[in-house]
């Protein structure tokens, strides 16, 4: 396992790159990373007016229950459009300079991964001020956050490296995005929908990420453990295809950008 | 298999390139103009096969497009070759082209410590060289500014600053002896000595004979992808300067 110890060495790297895109994404913006509570706030606010109007039949804790969808969703596709491009947008060093490609998707991964935890912050407080409160079930959200870090690892060492060949993945990835954002639980529940299209959301590997942090923090009931751990094996092994790809593809990098 | 005293070893190497008259990259274009993606393919090294030992200093001269500048991304592994192997031994340091990475709005001293950790080197570390660094580029006074208020001069010095005090086993240069003025220039110069006096392995590709004579201790010339000549620096460059003359 080289790898593991290529990136440790260097781990400086994989810090101050992380570090450069956390910060970067809100430069040059007056409010800076209060944008981070401010973009969900904003999309929180529209989804539940529209929504809560159409579907919600007069839940008065539906924006809450939007809150812990959109939050772990915008995590979710952020991270993927920005994992989809690091290696393009870092194409100035791959072709002058020699480190572990691996370290570009790895540090858009946790950049996101931060993004989302200051984000979490809201639905904290939704949590607490509508009395639900928190219950010790918060210790399995560590268990659930690193499913889904794998899982969005594996896709971005995939479209990482697939779009420095195709760059028309970019693109695709957005519509697919799009319609996923309807494949899955964030603004309906899954029994609000008729069983042929609920087999779609039962496929997606995102509605059960999005159910489990609503049963740590919404419905505060155990989440369903066996979907759990099939969920980590898979992405376990989503992660090593991904990787397994990544390096096939990396030694074309300078040549293709 | 692998010696102790060899620092860099290319075996058997072909490199070449699909060069694109008109390059398509997206799906529609490959699917409409489908015939345009004509390429050549341009075979830039043919069989190098060179042994650089431990603590040498080995200049590579050669006419542009002789695939100087390409094997030395080769030994980085920047890129890779098509057929045969590269292997290095040690820690690697290249400067094919000064401040690589550079962040334009973060200051002096954040560059220095992103273009170092792209080095793979730790927190630890830079925080070590630190000083050395910001004094053997002269920049005191500027290095909490941000880089793009730097004149190209002061860009290279410091990114050249970077590199040299990284600490590598081998370091490759390209062409960047040319850095900065006659001060500068001297100060590198005398800090490429120290390096060879402390035994580093150094790969420089250049058009400058004179600094070929007067560092290395063994030149290859490259020619059309072939080594063409290869041992002892004056005999080398004197059958060069000959023959291109």
């Amino acid at each position: 396992m080289n790898i593991f110890k290529e990136i440790y060495n260097y781990r400086e790297l994989l810090k101050s790159n992380t570090q450069k895109e956390v910060r970067g994404r809100y430069k040059h913006s007056i409010l800076g990373v209060l944008w981070s509570f401010l973009n969900p706030l904003l999309q929180l606010l529209v989804y539940s007016v529209i929504f809560g109007a159409l579907i919600a039949n007069g839940d008065k804790t539906y924006h809450i229950y939007v809150c812990i969808g959109l939050i772990p969703w915008t995590f979710f596709t952020t991270t993927i459009t920005q994992g989809a491009l690091s290696i393009i947008m870092n194409g100035n060093i791959v072709q002058k300079v020699y480190f572990p490609r691996a370290i570009l998707p790895i540090s858009s991964v946790i950049s996101g991964a931060i993004n989302f935890l200051i984000s979490c912050i809201i639905i904290l407080a939704f949590v607490i001020f509508s009395g639900l409160g928190i219950t010790p079930l918060i210790l399995l959200f560590p268990v659930v956050l690193l499913i889904q870090c794998m899982i969005l690892l594996g896709i971005s060492f995939i479209l990482s490296a697939g779009t420095v060949y195709i760059r028309d993945l970019e693109h695709i990835v957005g519509v697919i995005l799009m319609a996923a954002f309807y494949a899955t639980p964030i603004v309906y529940k899954l029994e609000q929908l008729p069983s042929n299209l609920q087999i779609i959301m039962k496929l997606n590997p995102m509605t059960y990420i999005i159910n489990a942090y609503r049963d740590i923090f919404y419905y505060q009931q155990m989440p369903d453990m066996q979907h759990l751990a099939i969920l980590m094996i898979l992405s376990i092994v989503l992660v090593v295809v991904g990787y397994c790809i990544f390096k096939k593809l990396q030694k074309g990098f300078a040549e293709q950008l | 298999m692998q010696k102790d005293d060899v620092a860099i070893r290319v075996e058997h190497v072909h490199k070449s390139f699909n060069v694109f008259y008109d390059r398509t990259n997206t799906i529609k274009e490959k699917v409409l103009f489908w015939r345009r993606g004509k390429k050549e393919v341009r075979q830039i090294l043919k069989d190098v096969d060179l042994e650089i030992k431990k603590g040498e200093v080995v200049g590579l001269i050669g006419v542009n497009g002789s695939g100087k500048s390409t094997l030395l991304k080769l030994m980085t592994k920047i890129i890779y070759p098509n057929k045969g192997k590269v292997e290095t031994n040690g820690k690697l340091t290249s400067l094919l082209e000064l401040g690589a990475g550079f962040h334009p709005d973060f200051s002096g001293r954040e560059n220095i410590y992103f273009n170092a950790s792209i080095f793979g080197l730790t927190r630890k570390e830079i925080d070590k060289r630190m000083d050395k660094i910001i004094e053997f580029s002269e920049l005191q006074d500027f290095i909490d500014n941000p880089v793009r208020t730097y004149s190209s001069g002061m860009y290279m010095r410091l990114a050249f600053s970077v590199a040299i005090n990284v600490d590598a086993d081998i370091l490759l240069l390209d062409e960047i002896l040319s850095v900065g003025d006659q001060h500068f220039q001297e100060k590198c110069f005398k800090k490429i000595e120290d390096l060879k006096q402390e035994g580093k392995t150094i790969v420089f590709v250049t058009h400058g004979m004179e600094a070929v004579n007067r560092f290395c201790t063994r030149a290859v010339w490259l020619h059309q992808g072939v080594v063409k000549m290869d041992g002892d620096t004056k005999t080398v460059v004197n059958q060069y300067l000959v023959e291109t003359a």
